[in-house]
């Protein structure tokens, strides 16, 4: 008789063939440190398999962050300046002002940043 | 959006909505432009560490990133709340390529009965420990090879069922 933990495995494997037991495509992570410079050589197969772990706790951390800029809002619709508020006001995410701003050049974008900042600061 | 975007420099969108819906309240939408924004976020966190990571091979004079070198950048670039869930993860990875799965292997075979799974009750790898040489890359090739057969599927899904609880 088969055992229901197997036959969820089988399903869970199945539906997210492509991916196996990982939530997301090592190969694509391979391919992304590969292109993070020209020097990189040789990448060991561990390491992907730590970076699928390690995505899922930076874009939950993100989200997160991003849904506390959202509520604060009044909002319950995330949007991409939630994601650039969060950024701006959290150090360990400084490498990411410049891709969140540059999709931001609008200035009342910019005007609305500043202002959650300084709502930040006041709190 | 002006321009294509090439797809496989980014993580699949439904992989990354899965993920943020743990973490969002049921009536939480996401917009469209919030969704391309974290999938650029992920890429750049993926090539920022790794940038690290493979500065610190160099200068050790080794041409293999590994994973001991992601964690340590991790922990240099301030993801230090990671690091510590990561190496656990690691850990219990390289766990279940030893003895422990090939057990679990063993009760899946006989559950599901299937014949092409053929468990090794003598295991010649030990522990199943590998240190920082090209074979744990082809032993990984290995485990992916199993995958791809029904009983394999069973096997390394278990531990991560484990880890991922830990992780919450």
């Amino acid at each position: 008789m088969r055992q229901a933990g197997a036959y969820s495995g089988l399903l869970c494997g199945g539906v997210s063939g492509r991916t196996g037991p990982h939530s997301l495509p090592l190969a694509r992570i391979k391919k992304i440190m590969k292109n993070s410079g020209e020097d990189v050589k040789m990448i060991s197969g561990e390491a992907p398999i730590i970076f699928s772990k390690a995505c899922e706790l930076f874009i939950e951390e993100l989200t997160r962050r991003s849904w506390i800029m959202a509520i604060q809002g009044k909002r319950r619709t995330l949007h991409k300046e939630d994601l650039a508020s969060a950024v701006i006001a959290t150090d360990i995410f400084d490498f990411l002002i410049t891709l969140v701003s540059s999709s931001e050049s609008h200035a009342v974008g910019g005007a609305t940043n500043v202002m959650e900042v300084e709502t930040i600061d006041c709190s | 959006m002006a321009g294509v975007r090439e797809q496989d420099q980014y993580m699949p969108i439904a992989n990354v909505i899965r993920i943020m819906r743990r973490i969002l309240p049921a009536h939480a939408k996401i917009s469209d432009d919030a969704k391309e924004t974290i999938q650029e976020c992920v890429s750049e966190y993926i090539s920022f560490i790794t940038a690290e990571a493979n500065e610190r091979c160099q200068r050790e004079q080794r041409k293999t990133v590994t994973a001991e070198d992601v964690l340590w950048a991790m922990e240099k670039l301030g993801f230090d709340n990671y690091a510590h869930p990561l190496s656990l993860y690691l850990h219990r990875y390289r766990e279940s390529e030893g003895e422990p799965a090939s057990v679990r292997r063993a009760s899946s075979a006989m559950g599901i009965n299937n014949n092409m799974v053929h468990p090794p009750y003598i295991n010649s790898h030990g522990f199943g420990m590998f240190d920082f040489d090209p074979s744990s890359q082809g032993f990984y090739r290995d485990d992916h090879n199993a995958a791809s057969g029904s009983g394999g599927f069973v096997a390394p899904f278990d531990p991560y069922a484990n880890i991922k609880r830990d992780a919450l």
